[in-house]
């Protein structure tokens, strides 16, 4: 019987692993690719770790940081093994993993932290007329060949939806001497970081078509993408007639979202949340299950992965504290609900039978915003309240409350105002 | 010299093969695509129906019901995948009943097996998402869901087994009739003689036909029908198909639970000029939606994983035309197979050779002939103690190359492999669902595209996506100029 | 002239700043951003994250970066610089693949351990 097994070994895994290794816990990490670190190997542009570092690292070498540690630490871990089943008794859990090196097995653990990260959405799930031909590719797919397998999917590249990946993606095609003709997004506004529009658009002179969207593909002769159209979107976001543009390239890539990956959640009887599209927790990051804990990208979708092992580190504490039995459940609990102008919060459920100094609460506005307000409503009562000059849906929000302040019975209420 | 030479490798080509496997007969296969099952086959409503729609005395309500028992022994004998899920055509009012009650004397006279009412409040306890508007149902119970391209895929390869050739990326371009057989162009240069030629083409029926007759009794229109494929997390949402009432544009928009618990919504219906194009547009999809919101309530659209567009092969007639060339003896049409052309397939096979060609006068039984091909299932549906046992024969079991349909390496190996083995991605995914789950590839395409490279020794830079142009790169990083 | 706004990319904050012709930077939240507006305006530099060609079958390609930003106009050449590079042997993080580039004063850097592994498929790594 193991204390902890931790499934996945990115940014998020690493973090917990750490953390609960470091509080003196047994713990047994999971990772389904030959390499420790995840998705941070093939994002190898910088920008990571200002925030837990204060310098600024590329995806590998922040991904090092805490595979150097992992490893002194001695923490057990397998490799290439898929996490096939998770089954939960009354107390301890049983995973079923697979790999070529030991066959189909078994382990028993007391709790299990899924920090399985995220997938793309790729073109099913968003309605894209025309025809399907090969050559419309999601941008993180198309960013691993070229990154760690040296592969270009394409050419003349145009790319859907201006998220971090696309932008980023824009540049190392660019780089790598493939035309990028454009980045078109529906919305009137970026989705990706200001900074990202700069250094890997305007950089290059890529165009932004901000409040367009791709309404054709079409197929070449050898069942090759030829070309896509273009088309600017009204505010409910249909196409304007007349406004047509024509592409001609052999790839479109994809930056249309991420979804956090939680299909080993299928057989357990998890609360799942519409909005963030995971399992519910509480402030302990704790599931509806007992013991099954989440965290990272399998959780909701960050932009920094800073935060990512920030809010890791914390759920490896409270890991922890779960195995010190200081975490017992006495049904004293209140949701939390986003209100107006607020996309989605996490954690959704606050339970009083486990205090920490701070009750740390995220969450992203649903539009662009300034001059903004946030305020934290109990029964009518404004019981928090913060000033920011900008609020945008591409950035993750964070906050923290006193927990004397709360009552136990109320359900707490998160908005967002425009001054 | 050949007997025979099959046009097409669809759903009708393959029982067609298999068919004619049985007799002591020189057979091949031709096909325009890279893969069997390539064009209509691969993109349709997936269902065996139970014959209730059909007008009486066409030969579509005859092979229908015919066809839909045959599927039951092709289950047994080539271990197809078969949801034996029933159907309920519904209605919502009092004009729609009387149309119901239409089909179900259409369904006595076809002599569908079995058929029945059920009341609203039945069918709500059986089917608890079906729309509240729904007054009665009429209850199809021999209706079932297959994979067209797996049951083609599972003829041919039985086919080939028994002595039947197939060719790839042979286009037929000429064909000259001569008194005793006939003269078959492939792709501009390849000639074969064959005594017979059976056309199987599909959607393309019409123009092979046109290289031999001087008036073609019929021609092809196409017929588009798009689609949404939801994921397989909302397996159980409905566990029948769900029919609205039949219009002048066929059995219109479907709701299909499916082997492997995905839910299929579609088709449209709409005749379009260039018969080989598949695209799908907003305002199709949002005709499947609105029409589909009439057969269930709260039908989870946030798990739609695909939209994809197919086309049916529609003649005016609106029957299936099976007959022999009134001038070119030896020359055999089977034009128009459009719906139930999926459910007729085994019997529209049986009805040509018995009743058209008169076989069994002309040809010896091929007394080798072995209808059985054991095909293993998905690993991970097999018992335990079967897992244990093939992982302790071959490691590679335990790798899992698609997360999302757990397919390990091994499978992707054999469907590479294999006496119909494919060495491109998309031909894979069609054998093995790899890359048909929640992340459509994305986490898997990489893996398998090794794979291929090390199984067939090519390079990565060779691996196609389907046909021959399509590579997936055009090039390495810092060694190719773009 | 007057005065000239810009995004400062220095981290992902993306602060907006606006230098004047007196040099004098407003809105940035941190001294670097003062730093990028006075360099944007005399001369915009980037750094570099890119890949270079490797032997090793199981890392063909590996991540490298400028040590220090580099002039923007420079980055394509310093792409073809980069490319003209083939690593035959092990390398640790940091170790240097090309000094000086372009005569910048600046190396371009490992982001990522390069470390030969065939057999990695049965790696097992249980302590007890």
């Amino acid at each position: 019987m193991r204390e902890i097994v931790v499934i996945g070994g990115g940014a998020s895994g690493l973090a917990v692993a750490l953390e609960t290794k470091k509080r003196g816990r047994d713990v047994l990490l999971i990772e389904r690719e030959e390499d420790l670190g995840g998705i941070l190997n093939q994002c190898i542009h910088n920008g990571f770790g200002l925030e837990v570092f204060e310098e600024e690292y590329t995806g590998p070498e922040y991904a090092n940081k805490y595979i150097e540690e992992f490893l002194k630490l001695d923490i057990d871990y397998h490799l290439n093994t898929t996490v096939l089943k998770i089954e939960k008794t009354n107390n301890y859990f049983e995973i079923t993993m697979s790999s070529k090196a030991r066959g189909i097995e078994k382990i028993k653990a007391k709790a299990v932290v899924i920090s399985t990260g995220s997938y793309e959405r790729s073109r099913g799930s968003i309605i894209m007329p025309g025809e399907r031909p090969y050559g419309v590719i999601t941008a993180g797919s198309a960013q691993r060949y070229l990154n760690i397998d040296g592969y270009m999917v394409g050419k003349r590249v145009f790319i859907l939806g201006s998220g971090d990946i696309g932008l980023i993606m824009a540049r190392r095609m660019f780089l790598e001497g493939a035309k990028v003709l454009g980045v078109a997004e529906i919305m009137p506004y970026s989705n990706g970081l200001t900074r990202n529009i700069v250094q890997c658009l305007d950089d290059f002179d890529i165009p932004l078509y901000l409040s367009h969207t791709v309404t054709d593909v079409k197929s070449g002769e050898s069942n090759r993408l030829e070309s896509i159209v273009i088309q600017k979107v009204d505010e409910n976001f249909n196409p304007i007639e007349n406004t047509a543009k024509v592409f001609e390239v052999d790839t479109l890539l994809l930056s249309i979202g991420l979804i956090p990956d939680i299909a080993l959640l299928d057989n357990l009887e998890v609360v799942v949340d519409s909005l963030t599209k995971s399992a519910k927790i509480n402030q302990a990051y704790e599931t509806s299950v007992r013991g099954l804990f989440i965290c990272g990208n399998s959780l909701q979708v960050h932009d920094l992965v800073d935060n990512v092992t920030l809010e890791s580190i914390r759920a490896g504490k409270c890991v922890s504290d779960y195995l010190e039995k200081k975490l017992e459940k006495n049904n004293e609990s209140i949701d939390i609900i986003p209100g107006k102008n607020v996309g989605y919060v996490t954690p959704q459920v606050l339970d009083f039978s486990w205090s920490p100094k701070e009750l740390i609460i995220s969450f992203r506005g649903k539009k662009k915003m300034e001059k903004t307000k946030i305020k934290v409503f109990q029964n009518n009562e404004l019981v928090f309240e913060k000033f920011k000059q900008f609020i945008v849906p591409a950035e993750m929000e964070t906050i923290k409350l006193d927990y004397s302040k709360l009552n136990k019975f109320d359900e707490l209420g998160i908005s967002l105002e425009e001054l | 010299m050949f007997d025979y030479i099959v046009i097409g490798a669809g759903i009708v080509g393959s029982t067609i093969a298999r068919e004619l496997s049985r007799y002591q007969v020189k057979v091949k296969v031709l096909d325009k695509e890279n893969d069997v099952a390539n064009v209509q086959t691969l993109a349709n409503s997936a269902i065996i129906h139970s014959g209730h729609n059909p007008d009486p005395d066409s030969l579509k309500a005859k092979l229908c019901v015919w066809g839909n028992k045959l599927y039951e022994k092709m289950e047994e004998e080539l271990s197809i995948p078969l949801l034996k899920s029933g159907a309920y055509v519904v209605a919502h009012n009092k004009t729609e009943e009387e149309k119901l009650a239409e089909l179900y004397e259409t369904a006595k006279i076809n002599k569908v097996p079995e058929f029945y009412y059920l009341d609203s409040q039945e069918a709500k306890k059986q089917e608890p998402n079906i729309s509240k508007n729904v007054t009665k149902v009429l209850s199809l119970p021999t209706t079932k869901v297959t994979y067209p391209w797996e049951v083609a895929f599972a003829c041919m390869e039985n086919a080939i087994m028994n002595g039947v050739s197939l060719q790839k990326n042979a286009l037929v371009t000429k064909i000259i009739p001569n008194n005793e057989y006939f003269e078959i162009e492939v792709n501009g240069k390849q000639i074969f003689k064959t005594k017979n030629i059976i056309n199987a083409a599909g959607v393309a029926c019409d123009d092979i036909a046109g290289m031999v007759e001087k008036e073609v009794p019929y021609k092809v229109h196409g017929r588009k029908g798009e689609y949404f494929v939801l994921d397989k997390r909302v397996k159980g949402f409905v566990n029948h198909v769900l029919y609205p009432l039949p219009s002048d544009k066929g059995k219109g928009v479907l709701i299909t639970p499916q082997f492997h618990g995905n839910i299929l919504i579609g088709p449209t219906s709409e005749y379009v000029d260039d018969k080989f194009n598949v695209s799908t547009s907003f305002e199709g999809l949002d005709y499947v939606k609105t029409h589909a919101k009439e057969l269930a309530e709260n039908i989870p659209f946030n798990d739609i994983i695909r939209s994809f567009a197919g086309i049916r092969s529609s003649i005016e007639s609106g029957d299936f035309y099976i007959e022999e060339s009134k001038e070119f003896k030896g020359f055999y049409h089977v034009a128009g197979i459009d719906s139930p052309g999926l459910t007729s397939a085994p019997a529209i096979a049986l009805y040509l050779l018995k009743e058209v060609i008169k076989i069994d006068k002309k040809q010896k039984i091929n007394k080798d002939f072995n209808p059985i091909i054991r095909k293993q299932r998905e690993f991970h549906s097999l018992s335990k103690e079967k897992q244990i046992e093939l992982l302790k024969e071959d490691a590679r079991y335990g790798n899992i190359i698609c997360k999302c349909e757990k397919i390990t390496e091994k499978e992707v190996i054999d469907a590479i492999n294999g006496e119909l083995g494919s060495d491109t991605i998309k031909g894979i995914k069609k054998r093995i669902r790899v890359g048909a789950g929640l992340c459509q590839g994305g986490y898997c395409e990489e893996k398998v595209m090794r794979l291929i490279s090390r199984e067939k020794n090519i390079s990565p830079l060779d691996v196609k996506y389907d046909d021959k142009a399509s590579k997936l790169f055009v090039g390495e990083t810092k060694v190719n100029k773009l | 002239m007057g005065k000239k706004t810009f995004t400062c990319i220095v981290c992902p904050r993306g602060c907006r700043v606006t230098i004047d012709d007196n040099m004098n930077v407003t809105g940035n939240k941190c001294l670097r951003g003062e730093k990028y507006a006075r360099t944007e305006m005399t001369n915009p530099t980037r750094i570099l994250t890119t890949t270079v060609k490797t032997t090793f079958k199981n890392m063909p390609r590996v991540s490298v970066k400028t040590e220090e930003p580099i002039p923007k106009e420079l980055i394509m050449q310093a792409m073809e610089e980069i490319n003209k590079v083939t690593i035959k042997e092990q390398k640790k993080i940091g170790d240097i693949v090309i000094e000086n580039i372009l005569d910048t004063g600046i190396n371009v850097i490992l982001t990522k351990p390069l470390i030969r592994n065939e057999v990695k498929n049965e790696e097992v790594h249980l302590s007890n």
